[in-house]
């Protein structure tokens, strides 16, 4: 029940798009197709369900014991760069097509605030191995829902007349608000 | 470096509003979104980044001979990643009540692409006075930015601006501005309105 | 732009100098910085024990049981009882100071150190922006109730009993959560004070 909870609360209530702001980059930059959506969202996924695992055993066996906290963002941020990286080549040796969908992403990740917001938050929740991989998980799947739903909007309002000064940036905040407070919506449904 | 260098006051200047980071360039959104729920916390979030923004500039243009360039990103996050912590511990030490507030943003600065774009696409080419002098610009852009998008919400959401009410009891504070939602719109509608200043500048 | 062409050797040679260099800076502005983070941290402590005791003109420190109690004192009377509950909350931890009455039979005053919930929603537990005359009516709704049998939360209703608790609306979660943890530490601090023999810190 609580896994199931912190997955849910990830995913849609405290979407980390929509409520935290992590990973906006990537959401105004790779929503204009509802295809490279999702392979960018699974790029995501992949990535964070890994990262979740490697920070969180950093923090716990290497940076804790030692009293190294402070060196927490530096190593989180290096973990993350040369997880990407490890990431990329792997996919590159072991399945081509797969590589075609996802590689151009890849690089975009290490930057992606998300990644690291994850990491930062599984430290501040305190979550356990388990709890900080669904978290991860929940994180993820909820970044792939935001980006999509965007995507698929995005497609439709390229055929919308737009006012001219909002056209672009501007239109794309605009309905980023109107999802997030849509989103808001979500905060009933666990509250027992 | 064929390209004739910019006057020392060009050089601050374009960042606050040709180049400026949100508004042009559309970089280091995360926090601008996230923290600009009150003035106060647009301001701080602003300094803390201009601290790191200034600081990197200023390493990385002196080593910019000595990184090797297959490793300089790497080396550029490490230096980024040091100077926000040192941010984050002066904060946790001397403003404890705004280091709450900010909370998790304040590491997050590492990731702002704002950062590691300017030392990409300009300490690394560029003399120690020059990345100076575009720091302090971006810096300073990025800042007002914020502040102003926090004095509109916390104005509209809470009636008041870094924390002094101005508007009376007669005034429904407009709750969603400093929910997220709040911060999307506002953003919106700030582009929306630096693309109206351009296009009636371009005309005029 | 010159490219620079350069060898492995090098490469990993610059990466663990700027690695080294920024562990060594840290390290130093750690030490410098970490007694003030504890100071400010204690320093907010002693704030929230003044504020959810009754009025009093001296405090001191007691280890029962295990469990740290902040006990206020007015002469030579003891007036009140505090001590931090800690839990969870719908986001992660949240830490609080609770005041009691000597007989850990009534509450005087809650406050909340840190919590990290949802921004707007059960954030309000500390600080609710759309009561303007009363922000922070949700932990002012403790003082004086009277955790007997425990403390509950009612949703949509104006409490009618004196253990009964308003849930913040949109944050149900984390309106129960502060009530359970509080539960849960009343019951077992009561244990501790009643039972245990006091070590004096302070």
């Amino acid at each position: 029940m609580n896994l199931f909870l912190i997955f849910i609360s990830a995913a849609v209530v405290n979407n980390f798009v929509l409520s935290y702001f992590l990973g906006i980059c990537p959401f105004v930059g790779v929503s204009r197709k509802v295809s490279s959506a999702v392979s960018m969202g699974l790029a995501v996924i992949f990535v964070m369900a890994i990262s979740s695992v490697f920070t969180w055993l950093i923090y716990h066996l290497i940076l804790v014991p030692f009293h190294m906290e402070i060196l927490e963002y530096v190593a989180f941020i290096l973990v993350i760069a040369s997880l990407v990286q490890l990431v990329e080549m792997f996919i590159r040796k072991v399945s081509k097509p797969l590589y075609d969908t996802l590689g151009i992403y890849l690089p975009l990740i290490t930057t992606n605030c998300a990644i690291l917001g994850l990491a930062l938050f599984s430290v501040l929740r305190e979550y356990n191995f388990i709890e900080s991989l669904v978290f991860g998980l929940g994180a993820g799947a909820g970044f792939t829902l935001a980006l999509v739903i965007m995507a698929g909007i995005r497609e439709e309002l390229d055929m919308a007349p737009v006012p001219k000064y909002f056209q672009g940036a501007a239109i794309t905040m605009i309905v980023a608000g109107a999802l997030a407070l849509a989103f808001m919506g979500f905060a009933g449904l666990i509250s027992i | 470096m064929a390209k004739k260098q910019i006057s020392i006051w060009q050089e601050i200047v374009k960042g606050l509003w040709r180049e400026n980071p949100v508004l042009a360039t559309l970089l280091g959104l995360c926090p601008t979104l996230a923290v600009t729920n009150t003035a106060v916390n647009g301001l701080a979030m602003g300094l803390a980044t201009s601290f790191v923004l200034l600081s990197s500039s200023l390493f990385i243009s002196i080593l910019r001979h000595f990184i090797p360039h297959q490793v300089r990103i790497a080396s550029y996050i490490v230096i980024i990643a040091a100077f926000v912590t040192v941010a984050d511990r002066f904060l946790a030490g001397f403003f404890p009540v705004i280091s709450q507030s900010l909370g998790p943003y304040v590491p997050l600065i590492v990731v702002n692409c704002l950062i590691l774009g300017r030392q990409e696409a300009f300490s690394s080419k560029n003399k120690i006075g020059r990345s100076l002098l575009d720091g302090i610009g971006m810096g300073l852009g990025f800042s007002l930015v914020l502040i102003a998008l926090g004095m509109v919400r916390e104005l509209l959401g809470s009636g008041s601006i870094f924390g002094i009410t101005l508007l009376g009891e007669w005034f429904e504070p407009w709750m969603v501005m400093i929910l997220p939602p709040g911060a999307f719109l506002t953003l919106g509608f700030f582009i929306a309105i630096a693309n109206w200043i351009n296009d009636r500048r371009a005309t005029a | 732009m010159t490219q620079h062409t350069s060898g492995s050797g090098k490469m990993v040679l610059v990466l663990t100098l700027i690695a080294a260099l920024s562990g060594a800076i840290l390290a130093a502005w750690d030490s410098y910085t970490a007694p003030k983070i504890t100071y400010h941290r204690e320093q907010a402590l002693l704030v929230a024990i003044s504020q959810v005791l009754p009025a009093h003109d001296s405090t001191r420190t007691v280890v029962r049981n295990g469990q740290t109690f902040y006990e206020a004192f007015a002469g030579d009377s003891l007036v009140g009882v505090g001590f931090q509950a800690l839990g969870n909350g719908f986001q992660g931890q949240i830490r609080m100071m609770l005041g009691m009455t000597p007989d850990l039979e009534s509450i005087t005053g809650l406050e909340i150190l840190e919590q990290v919930e949802t921004p707007g929603l059960g954030t309000k537990i500390v600080h609710d922006p759309s009561q303007r005359s009363e922000p922070e009516w949700f932990t002012n709704q403790f003082n004086g109730l009277l955790p007997r049998p425990e403390l509950t939360v009612i949703k949509n209703a104006t409490p009618t009993h004196s253990n009964e608790i308003q849930a913040i609306t949109g944050a149900t979660i984390s309106s129960q959560a502060v009530v359970r943890i509080l539960n849960q530490q009343i019951e077992s601090a009561r244990q501790a004070f009643r039972t245990g023999s006091g070590v004096v810190h302070g």
